[in-house]
């Protein structure tokens, strides 16, 4: 008889449907998509969701102050500021660790990389969270100063967080209306999964969309959904339309 | 003479829809409206039904001011996806904004979560007011598809759909067919 394999529920019913369930346990996930894709919109709803089920999640910001980043989630229903009182749901300022660790150089040495790691995994295990996010991997990425590097601080970092059988997502910046999962083109080789957020024009309205590109140890589906992003119900997915798929590609 | 007219056409729909999953209105343009002032008569008595209005031809805001009353009442949520587009900001706690007439999926959305939670048993009704009016942001392979779309999860949450096509706007042969049963309103029939 196959053997279950264990899930991470984003708590996004359409999207875990896509993946057998969910995200296999202390997977590192890629969310790659351009600016206002809705990265982080579905970031923190996996948080939130994962926080009401009794698994305490952490979410790093490089790219947004904490301030302007807990006011936009104000304005969406899973978004329940108790979660963040009692400490399920931790929301960090990576720049300001990094500061407090005397690494606010433009660029990380090893060392630098190194103690960043392990005080990440540090404060990983102390919360013991079970869901992680990093916002942004590309931010964090232009400090390091080789595509070794790159390799070297994801490969640790999500092999020390499936060890704790933490679930991460790390979100990637790409360029608009381009088929790329990354900015350094390392990131996608080291993660266990893909999720590609993009925009589709239609008649010059853009269109977001979301594809699960891989997705290690599932059987997922490869269909391009439409994602719309909702203050009631955050982010909702629908199949694509497919007759628009021409006509973008006759555009391009 | 006026109240009979769309009495009749009421009743006619109202027939065929309990017998169809779907149906399939063509209406010369100067009729439209009569076609409109039958929905609204339906779907205010049926009380016990809901109904999802979705409208590309005329705003809400029209449509309130010229229903009244049929605008306000708990069985039936609307669906604009004409106001934002021609640039009118203004809102109703009675209506959900779709952007643009483009957004085909969202629209799809809206519309299933409008039905979300209610009870099994319960009739449902969608009106698309109105493929022609669609037809003129979209190209027609692509309604052809969201239309087979929304038939097909109509039919598996038992929901039934009324649309609408206004004849002069559009070739309307092909779109029309997807129904189970069509029904042409002419000048003849209601003058």
């Amino acid at each position: 008889m196959p053997v279950k394999k264990e899930v991470c529920s984003t708590g996004i019913e359409e999207l875990d449907m896509k993946m057998s369930g969910g995200i296999p346990l202390g997977s590192t996930v890629l969310i790659t998509g351009c600016s206002g894709s809705g990265k982080t919109t579905l970031c923190m709803q996996y948080l939130f969701n994962g926080a009401r089920k009794g698994e305490r999640g952490v979410f790093f910001t490089i790219t947004e102050p904490l301030f302007k980043l807990t006011k936009n989630l104000e304005g969406f229903a899973f978004y329940d500021k108790k979660l963040i009182e009692s400490g399920m749901v931790n929301i960090i300022d990576l720049r300001i660790i990094s500061e407090r660790l005397g690494l606010d150089t433009e660029k990380y040495t090893v060392e630098d990389a190194g103690a960043l790691l392990d005080i990440l995994k540090d404060i990983a295990d102390e919360l013991d969270v079970k869901r992680l996010v990093m916002d942004s991997i590309t931010a964090l990425c232009y400090r390091l100063q080789t595509r070794e590097m790159i390799r070297d601080f994801i490969f640790k970092l999500g092999t020390s967080l499936a060890v704790m059988k933490c679930t991460t997502m790390l979100t990637s910046e790409v360029p608009p209306q381009t088929f790329k999962f990354s900015q350094y083109e390392i990131e996608e080789f080291i993660s266990d999964g893909i999720l590609f957020l993009g925009d589709m024009d239609r008649k010059g309205d853009l269109i977001r969309t979301l594809q699960v590109i891989k997705m290690r140890g599932t059987d997922h589906s490869r269909t391009k959904f439409a994602l719309n992003i909702s203050a009631q119900r955050g982010i909702e997915l629908i199949p694509l339309l497919k007759s628009t798929e021409f006509e973008s590609f006759l555009k391009r | 003479m006026v109240d009979a007219v769309i009495e009749g056409i009421r009743e006619r729909i109202a027939a065929a829809i309990q017998v169809n999953q779907s149906v399939g209105i063509q209406v010369p343009e100067n009729r439209h409206g009569d076609l409109q002032e039958a929905i609204f008569d339906s779907m205010c008595r049926n009380t016990h039904t809901t109904w999802t209005y979705v409208t590309v031809s005329k705003t809400f805001d029209y449509l309130s001011k010229t229903f009244k009353e049929g605008t306000k009442q708990s069985n039936i949520k609307f669906i604009d996806c004409i106001s934002r587009a021609a640039g009118i900001s203004e809102g109703s706690p009675n209506c959900i904004y779709v952007e643009s007439p483009v957004m085909l999926e969202k629209m799809i959305l809206e519309i299933l979560n409008n039905f979300k939670g209610m009870k099994r048993d319960l009739d449902k009704f969608i009106v698309i007011d109105s493929l022609s009016a669609l037809m003129i942001y979209n190209d027609p392979e692509i309604i052809r598809e969201f239309m087979s779309v929304v038939m097909n999860r109509s039919r598996s949450e038992n929901i039934h759909v009324v649309s609408i096509l206004v004849e002069e706007e559009m070739d309307s042969s092909k779109l029309i067919q997807l129904n189970d049963k069509i029904i042409v309103l002419r000048d003849s029939f209601i003058d």
